[in-house]
Formats: structure tokens, C-alpha cells, sequence
């Protein structure tokens, strides 16, 4: 079946099923509406207002046929009480829609009362749940203040000063940027923008963001944001070899790993690149036994051990 | 698909929905544009049906009244298939198509349930000033979904174990989808990620079941809150640069103390202990543990092992 708009048997007759009662209740809508609203070109429409006029009730003579008049740049439609109502949602659609208006009235700054949340309202209460209950979509943390300094820094295309904590680094920082977009991926919500510091782009965690202030320096936008390419560790990264036990093996799937080799233990070898020491530290705290650490640099081979100790000296 | 089996899937929808008594097979292929030969009529049928089936239209199958031996008729009910109109105004369904837009569920689309619901009209606003990834589409999302709505019980394989669970609530979460229900197995209240179902969610037959007793806890805030341990609450101080970042991220009845240093001292409930463990190191060594005893003699003895 395709998907194209037009296309397939079951996309024409739910359009159909849906334009039908629409066009008998507005009672000569223009055309040109109707092509809007049901992303139909006018030769498309024309095509499916003549299928209409061939369907109807037994025994099909034309008084038991739904009846289609045109005139100048109007239609209508009558006779057609049998499709009087839209058809009901599939879960499917419900889900897509409510999980849309969810996500949208969860961002922060998001007015619970305007148009959408209405609407959401509305429309969760035809399907018989209170949606506030049922369904919770969080696209990712932000305060306000900051989300809305960053909205406007993106749409004015001015610089925005950061006070950031940077967490692969564990240290705060200051810098200047560009602020490109605000993106919402995984459940959290990113910044990304050329940082002035770094020279490069760079993707901030917003809710990393202690502080932003607009500032008056102005920038221009690259044209195309669809290839944002993530930072990517360079090639003078140190290396760490690590032997990951099978209940570590998520490791691999969560970060880019250089090379994968089983082990005849059936561990799996892994090599990554290290960006910062205190991510190593992380990642070989959080393993605990399940990782070891096989070759590395003399400043990392000991990462994970050194990071465990500090944190021990606070449980004395 | 040709204009005439669009006209006589048309014709069919509007038979069966017109229809108060259940309609035979037979009688649908005398009325509608069907061959005359049986096979062919019953293989031409058997495919209509289910391309309305897949369509959402509930197609009722029962008995016609009066025959002897009983034949079997359809039937669309239309207190089924129809909507019931929300009343939507033109701005709340330019909202609705502008989050649409906005923020997808992969492998769902909404315009066939914005079309049901008056078209695709403009917003007031152009965008929502955020780019939203398409959020990640489960296999059992909309059964679990559709259940949630009529509070149907389902069963369902999880953590190697056939549960019945009455679906409360789904919830997105740092990128995942979670159910939260009365597990009937555990006689508890648990979440589950949908992404660690086993197979296929099935809806049961029985009963409706009654709205959650107590009100539900208020949603995970973090994997610590996921697991299946014996619930517990652990004391956690936050201190340096992060102390600010917990400081925006936990409301008010998280936090129990704002100490002169900056440090932040925080209650969080676990019943997941290696999740928690490992989100306390991700602090390195601006976390402590301050009770209980047993989780922060848990940490020290796994600290001690990796030095």
C-alpha cells in the first residue's frame, strides 16, 4: 500500500470518511478550504467527489445515493447521513496525538491553558481519560528562564554568554556561543550552538546551563542544521583498552567503541576513546567489578581506582 | 487502488453501518459489486474485511435473527465507530496539528486522526521554538495505550514472569517509555519499561478495573525508582558545581536542606539499588550517601573492591 497522500485504498477512504461529514456540516465550503484541510490537490478532490457520488444505500437508485453538487468555487454535500460522523480513533492515532500535545505542554514555559492544552483536553475527554493521569511525556528538564533565553537567542541570532557545568569535564565554565537550536533527543534537552571558546560546535545539556545572558553581538546561522554532526573525539584522544564482563555488554551499544573482540573467557575487548578522565572515572565506577581496565595511559590506567578512593575519604 | 473498490468499500461501510440487523454474506453479495462465482466473492470479501478491519471500523460479526441453520451476518455498530465530536475550536486544532508536527512518535501518524478531527489548519504560532527528535515507538505502545483508556487489565510477560497488571499511566522518560500499574503477581504498584516486555501485550477479558486506590506516587524521577527491590528512602547530600543542577532538578519535597556551603540535601525513594548506586557515582565525589546505613555500607563495599 503506499503512503503517498493520495495513495493507497485504506489513506483515500479514511480521508473520505473523514472530508465527508466535514464538507455536509460546513454546507458549501469553498474548495480551496477543503484541498487545505485534507491535503488533497483540487484534481484529487475532484476524483473523489466522484466516487462519493456513487455510493449511497440500497436498492442505489438516485434518491438512495449521497448527493454532490458543485457550483463556482463551493461544495456541497447532502444525502449522506450514514457517514453523518467522523470515524473514531484508532489507538494508534490517539497516541500519536495526545502523546504530541503532551510532550509539547510539558516543555517548560509551556501555558497549561492555552489553545493546546484546551484542545488536549478536549480531546482525552471524547476518549474517556483524564490525560493528565494517563499519560506523561517529559522531553527533558530546563528552567524557565534559561529555556526562554535560549529560545530568543535562536530566533533573534544573538550571542548568549553561558555559565555552564560541564559534566564529562566536572567543572564549570564560561563561554560565549551561537545558539543554533534548542533540540529535544533521549529526554533531554540540548543547546546547539558554536562555542567561541572551543572554536567548534558543541551540544550543551540545558538543564547544565547554571545561567545564560542574551548579549547585543549578533551572528549568522549555517544553512543547513539537519547535518549536525555530534563532537567527535579526535584522533589525539587517549586510548583505553577495557575487558568488559557479558553484564557490561550495554556499555558497547551506549558509547562508540573503537574495536570489539571476544575474548575466550567471553568477555568482550573493547577500545575507546577517552575525552575526559572524569567520564572514564564514571563509566569504571559504575562497572565496579564488571569492567578492567587493560591498557591505558599512565594518567587513566588508574582512573577508576583513584576516582573510588576520593569518594571513599568522604566515608571515613 | 482502483476507483471501484473504493466505491464498493464505500458502499459496504455504508450498508453494514445503515444496517440495525446483522447483514449475511449473502445478502452483501447480492447488493454490492461483487463477482457472481463463490470463491471469488468470498475471497474479494474476506479482503474487504480486513482492509476495514485495519482501518480501525469495528466490523461485529453475529448471527442473523431468524435463520435456521443460523447464518452469520455483520454489523458496524455506529455508537462504535463514530467519534464523538470534542468540539474542537480553530485554534485548539492548529495547536494540535502544530505539536503534531512538532513532535512525532516513530511509525504513528497523526494526520489521519487530525483529519477525523476537522483537518490540518494553521497554528497561530510557526513553531514551538524547540526541535523534538521523533520520540521512539514500542510495538505494544498503543495496546497498552488503548487498555490504559478502557482500565482493561492485560497480561504480559516481564522480567520472566506472566503478570496481570491493570495499566494505569504511560509515562517518556529520559528517552524511554514506562508503564506504571497494579501488578497482580506483586500485589504492588510498579513501573515497567516497555522496551522489556516479552512479546506481545494482551488485553484481558475480564472485567474493568477500578480506578488506582491510593492516588499514584508522582511519576519515576529516575531509574532508582524502577526496580523491584524492598522500597526505601535514601538521604543524599550534593555538594560542588552539581548542587546547583539538583538544586533545579528536584522540587521542594525532595529537598530537605540548602546547607551555607551550597550543598544540597535530598530524599529519594529506591527500590532499584545498583540504579541508584550508580547515579550517586555519577557525582564522583561530590555525593555522600547520609543514610541509610545499609546503602552507604552497600557503596563503601563496592568502592572498595574497584581500589
Amino acid at each position: 500500500m503506499s503512503k503517498a497522500a493520495n495513495g493507497g485504498a485504506a489513506a483515500r477512504m479514511q480521508r473520505l470518511l473523514a472530508m465527508v461529514p466535514w464538507i455536509v456540516a460546513q454546507d458549501g465550503p469553498l474548495t480551496s478550504e477543503v484541498c487545505a484541510r485534507f491535503e488533497v490537490t483540487p484534481e484529487q478532490l475532484a476524483a473523489d467527489l466522484e466516487v462519493i457520488w456513487l455510493v449511497g444505500l440500497p436498492p442505489y437508485t438516485p434518491d438512495a445515493l449521497i448527493d454532490v453538487k458543485q457550483e463556482g468555487d463551493r461544495v456541497w454535500i447532502r444525502f449522506a447521513e450514514v457517514f453523518g460522523k467522523p470515524q473514531r480513533l484508532t489507538p494508534d492515532q490517539a497516541v500519536a496525538l495526545l502523546t504530541a500535545g503532551a510532550s509539547v505542554l510539558a516543555l517548560p514555559g509551556a501555558e497549561p491553558d492555552g489553545p493546546l492544552g484546551r484542545g488536549v483536553r478536549k480531546l482525552a475527554g471524547v476518549l474517556g481519560v483524564d490525560v493528565s493521569q494517563v499519560l506523561e511525556v517529559d522531553l527533558g528538564a530546563a528552567g524557565v528562564e534559561v529555556l526562554d533565553l535560549l529560545r530568543r537567542g535562536v530566533s533573534e541570532q544573538r550571542q548568549l554568554h553561558l555559565d555552564y557545568y560541564s559534566f564529562a569535564r566536572d567543572a564549570r565554565t564560561q563561554r560565549n556561543v551561537n545558539p543554533y537550536l534548542v533540540e529535544a533527543q533521549d529526554g533531554s534537552l540540548y543547546l546547539l550552538a558554536y562555542c567561541h571558546q572551543a572554536e567548534a560546535d558543541r551540544r550543551f545539556r540545558v538543564d547544565r546551563i547554571v545561567s545564560a545572558t542574551l548579549l547585543d553581538d549578533t551572528f549568522v546561522a549555517p544553512p543547513a542544521m539537519e547535518e549536525w554532526r555530534l563532537f567527535e573525539p579526535d584522533a589525539s584522544d587517549p586510548r583505553v583498552v577495557l575487558d568488559l564482563d557479558p553484564a557490561a555488554a550495554w556499555v558497547i551499544e551506549a558509547y562508540p567503541m573503537e574495536s570489539v573482540e571476544t575474548r575466550p573467557d567471553g568477555r568482550q575487548r573493547v577500545t575507546v576513546a577517552v575525552t575526559a578522565e572524569p567520564w572514564l572515572a564514571r563509566l569504571l565506577l559504575a562497572l565496579g567489578p564488571q569492567a578492567e581496565v587493560v591498557t591505558g595511559p599512565p594518567g587513566l590506567i588508574d582512573a577508576g581506582r583513584r576516582a573510588a578512593g576520593e569518594i571513599l575519604a568522604r566515608y571515613p | 487502488m482502483s476507483s471501484p473498490k473504493l466505491e464498493r468499500l464505500l458502499n459496504l461501510t455504508a450498508l453494514l453501518l445503515n444496517a440495525s440487523l446483522p447483514v449475511s454474506a449473502e445478502q452483501i453479495q447480492t447488493a454490492l459489486d461483487y463477482p457472481d462465482d463463490v470463491v471469488a466473492f468470498r475471497r474479494a470479501f474476506e479482503r474487504d474485511k480486513d482492509e476495514l478491519r485495519a482501518m480501525g471500523i469495528p466490523l461485529r460479526l453475529a448471527s442473523v435473527p431468524g435463520k435456521l441453520p443460523p447464518v452469520d451476518g455483520y454489523r458496524i455498530p455506529p455508537e462504535e465507530y463514530a467519534l464523538r465530536d470534542p468540539g474542537l475550536t480553530i485554534d485548539e486544532l492548529g495547536a494540535l496539528h502544530l505539536a503534531a508536527s512538532a513532535v512525532q512518535v516513530e511509525g504513528l501518524s497523526a494526520t489521519a486522526g487530525l483529519l477525523k478531527l476537522g483537518g490540518l489548519v494553521a497554528a497561530g504560532a510557526s513553531d514551538i521554538g524547540v526541535r523534538v527528535a521523533p520520540l521512539p515507538a514500542d510495538p505494544n505502545l498503543a495496546c497498552l495505550f488503548a487498555a490504559v483508556a478502557s482500565r482493561t487489565p492485560v497480561t504480559m510477560r516481564y522480567g520472566d514472569q506472566d503478570r496481570t497488571i491493570d495499566p494505569y499511566r504511560l509515562e517518556f522518560l529520559r528517552g524511554r517509555w514506562y508503564l506504571t500499574g497494579y501488578d497482580h503477581f506483586r500485589e504492588a504498584e510498579r513501573n515497567f519499561r516497555l522496551g522489556r516486555i516479552q512479546g506481545t501485550v494482551v488485553p484481558t477479558d475480564g472485567p474493568a478495573f477500578l480506578a488506582p486506590r491510593a492516588p499514584l506516587q508522582g511519576r519515576a524521577e529516575g531509574p532508582w525508582e524502577l526496580g523491584d527491590d524492598e522500597p526505601i528512602v535514601a538521604r543524599l547530600r550534593i555538594g560542588g558545581p552539581p548542587a546547583q543542577w539538583a538544586l533545579q532538578h528536584f522540587g521542594p519535597d525532595r529537598i530537605v536542606e540548602v546547607a551555607e556551603d551550597g550543598s544540597v540535601v535530598i530524599d529519594l525513594p529506591v527500590n532499584h539499588r545498583s540504579a541508584f548506586r550508580s547515579f550517586v557515582l555519577s557525582f564522583l565525589d561530590h555525593a555522600e550517601i547520609l543514610s541509610p546505613v545499609e546503602l552507604r555500607e552497600d557503596l563503601i563495599l563496592w568502592l572498595r573492591g574497584i581500589t
